[in-house]
């Protein structure tokens, strides 16, 4: 016991009684880690794919930080998972779906009905994640991981605001989205410069496409025209015979 | 035999104190505390409330605007529910459920729900009703029904009826002045300050109603019984213009 460790009544030193109380306190609050609630609530009122990235990349970061100071919110594990299953990540998906149900048992049943409607063909694996912490480290970029995955559409026209951001045009799992990029000034430059050549050339074929449409016209218009004089020649010819088949006609009727 | 009498009486007013506590349990939270409920499922918000035809932009933004509040009514409806011991399924995760989910919202909280218990694990659904929005010049009024059903029985666990206000006091250019924590919402959520007057008064209200519920079964181990309502079954909330919550109105 410390020197300065003064015992109560019952016999305990009161700093413990103090540390004691604390805990139970503790306990009582129940600390969780907050959910990413303003990211939530864009997702909720816009429903894109870019805000959908943007929570599941939040998401991430919370779990991340919830689990080293263990305070993981419910839900929480399940939430990215249905973010990254409806990013088309749907192993990843199925790991942290897994994780929620090995940190709350009582979700098993509504987590198999996820998996169900999102993941049929995972339906079965109900593993628990092997390594949770090194799952963990790998969170944070499974959500930019995604964004690799999508393929730009053919023809990909950049729109960069006046923030540097670039408003890319991708073709995701289920549509087409705009998804906001954040550019340095090199990308930027070269990213211009791509869109120039790639107008350039657009411009390009679209001449050589009129060009083409006026030739094949003035083409059409002369073989309409020799067309056009070969019948006359051809009718001119006929109105020659049927003159001159007429005048025998007659000369025969004369001599008779 | 005084003594004995003395003796008698002291247990009689014992047993009367005792089984007077337990009434007012069994009255308020009997089916709660009989049931004990793991795990809460929020259904899809019921939004009654009504909306402007949209003839010029301020319309469109008004719409919008009752549409965030609705939402942010919905999402902080989790995390009380959660801080009590209960195990509240996501945003995401229930919006999957909700998509598998072929009756309406009205036949949902009327009709037999027990395959949310035998399929999903569900012990109990909260039903959030809201009714209508009011607003003056410096005022802002929300309606809001809480419905808490239990799955296995179909009883209702708990019902309330909100009535919640939020009143500013005017600036020199007599409009409306903001309260710190308003702008703060405002900016973190990058919504205009009417939107965060909204969001932020279903949010204290959402605190407000569910906070004080008997512990579910993650904290029931470290919580004390509840013996008292929360809070009256009918209740008018009021924000002052200081940030203070006020009840103004109890039981009808």
């Amino acid at each position: 016991m410390g020197n300065n460790g003064k015992r109560t009544r019952s016999g305990l030193p009161a700093g413990l009684c103090v540390a004691a109380a604390f805990l139970v306190v503790a306990a009582c609050s129940g600390r969780y880690a907050g959910m990413p609630r303003a990211e939530l609530l864009a997702y909720q009122t816009q429903h894109t794919y870019g805000s959908l990235h943007t929570l599941a990349a939040e998401l991430s970061r919370s779990i991340q930080s919830a689990v080293k100071a263990d305070t993981l919110h419910p839900g929480m594990y399940a939430d990215y998972g249905v973010a990254l299953a409806l990013m088309g990540q749907k192993e990843a998906a199925c790991r942290m779906l897994n994780a929620e149900v090995a940190a709350f048992p009582e979700s098993r049943a509504m987590v198999q009905r996820i998996k169900q409607r999102l993941m049929p063909d995972l339906l079965g694996d109900t593993l628990r994640p092997s390594n949770p912490k090194a799952d963990l480290d790998r969170v944070e970029t499974l959500a930019y991981d995604s964004l690799t995955a999508l393929r730009p559409l053919p023809y990909v026209a950049p729109v960069i605001d006046s923030t540097d951001t670039l408003w890319l045009q991708m073709q995701t799992p289920v549509d087409s989205v705009q998804l906001p990029i954040r550019l340095t000034a090199t990308q930027k430059r070269e990213l211009l410069e791509q869109a120039q050549a790639q107008e350039a050339q657009r411009k390009q074929a679209v001449q050589d496409s009129i060009a083409a449409a006026k030739r094949a016209k003035v083409k059409a218009r002369e073989q309409a025209k020799s067309d056009r004089a070969k019948a006359k020649k051809e009718q001119e010819k006929a109105r020659k015979a049927a003159k001159k088949e007429k005048e025998k006609q007659r000369k025969q009727d004369k001599k008779r | 035999m005084r003594r004995y009498r003395t003796y008698i009486g002291i247990l009689l007013l014992v047993l009367a104190a005792a089984s007077c506590k337990s009434e007012k349990r069994l009255s308020y939270y009997n089916d709660l505390y009989r049931e004990q409920p793991a795990t809460i499922y929020i259904a899809p918000l019921a939004d009654m409330s009504m909306r402007r035809v949209v003839r010029t932009t301020e319309d469109s933004l008004f719409n919008q605007s009752l549409n965030t509040a609705a939402q942010q009514l919905y999402l902080t409806a989790a995390d009380p529910l959660v801080y009590r011991g209960y195990y509240v399924p996501g945003p995401l995760a229930s919006a999957q459920i909700a998509a598998t989910e072929h009756r309406s919202g009205k036949q949902l909280r009327n009709e037999d729900i027990s395959d949310y218990h035998s399929l999903l694990g569900i012990d109990a659904v909260l039903f959030i009703t809201l009714k209508e929005w009011r607003q003056t010049a410096n005022s802002w009024s929300v309606e809001v029904e809480y419905a808490l059903r239990s799955t296995e029985t179909g009883h209702e666990m708990l019902h309330v009826d909100a009535h919640a206000t939020k009143t500013l006091p005017f600036d020199f250019k007599a409009s409306p002045l903001p309260l710190p924590e308003d702008r703060a919402f405002s900016d973190r959520y990058g919504c205009d300050l009417e939107t965060a007057q909204r969001c932020r008064l279903v949010e204290i209200l959402n605190r407000y109603v569910l906070k004080d519920l008997p512990s579910g079964r993650r904290a029931r181990a470290t919580a004390t019984e509840q013996y008292e309502p929360a809070h009256p079954e009918y209740f008018t909330l009021k924000i002052n213009a200081d940030g203070t919550v006020q009840i103004s109105k109890t039981d009808q």
